[in-house]
């Protein structure tokens, strides 16, 4: 990799925020970036996951309440 | 009785989760009830406590106590094995078959938590927002159960050679 495209590599990740850098003379330094996407997507879906599950679950309770509520006005 | 049809609904209801801004987490989904028998499901303990947390996760949920109305508390103790762990807050504003705002003031800069229940025809479109203090809360909240450095680390070589062209 020649130079010039390392610069706009890192440019391009600086951007994403997912390096920041620091110049000191000729040397100039990268660490990876508070915000890692591919961790925040694995979070948002991990956090998909845990409300899919409770939703499903909530969707039986509704449909029990909806069954007691007919029940209730069919005996009336 | 009836055969149970619910798990054909179940499918068909998609959970999006969608990170709104820097401070801002909204889960959505919709729901075959109108938003009385939702609301009902979200306020009422016993009816609260069969969904909240989900089969097989191995956490259970010792105590829940919750009362829904402003300036009300709840206080949710979960047990792991050994562990308990404890979630509580205050009910900011209540307004019945609409919304319920609630804090999480276990950890230092918790979010502040917004349900709310529109009706769409019968059913119901829940929204479930919450909002962090800051951005460092939010990523910090996210970094609690993040997988961690390793993927991070290979995400980043992937994008370094997918820029070679």
């Amino acid at each position: 990799m020649t130079l010039t495209g390392m610069k706009k590599h890192v440019s391009v990740l600086e951007l994403a925020r997912l390096v920041t850098t620091e110049k000191v003379g000729r040397v100039r330094t990268c660490r990876l970036g508070e915000r890692g996407l591919e961790a925040e997507a694995e979070w948002i879906e991990a956090h998909r996951k845990l409300f899919e599950a409770r939703f499903d679950a909530l969707d039986k309770v509704i449909f029990d309440i909806k069954q007691e509520e007919e029940d209730g006005s069919a005996n009336e | 009785m009836d055969q149970q049809t619910s798990n054909s609904a179940a499918a068909q209801n998609r959970t999006t989760v969608e990170r709104k801004s820097d401070r801002e987490l909204v889960v959505t989904r919709t729901f075959d009830a109108p938003p009385p028998i939702v609301f009902r499901a979200w306020s009422q303990p016993d009816l609260f406590r069969r969904w909240w947390v989900p089969k097989g996760a191995g956490i259970s949920l010792i105590s829940c106590d919750l009362d829904v109305r402003t300036g009300g508390k709840y206080r949710l103790e979960f047990g792991a094995g050994e562990d308990t762990m404890a979630f509580y807050g205050k009910y900011l504003d209540v307004v019945p078959n609409e919304r319920i705002v609630w804090t999480n003031d276990e950890g230092e800069e918790g979010a502040v938590t917004t349900v709310t229940f529109e009706d769409r025809g019968g059913k119901t479109l829940l929204t479930f927002h919450e909002l962090y203090p800051s951005t460092e809360a939010l990523e910090e909240a996210m970094a609690g159960s993040a997988a961690g450095l390793p993927t991070q680390l290979d995400q980043l070589d992937e994008l370094l050679s997918s820029t070679e062209a």
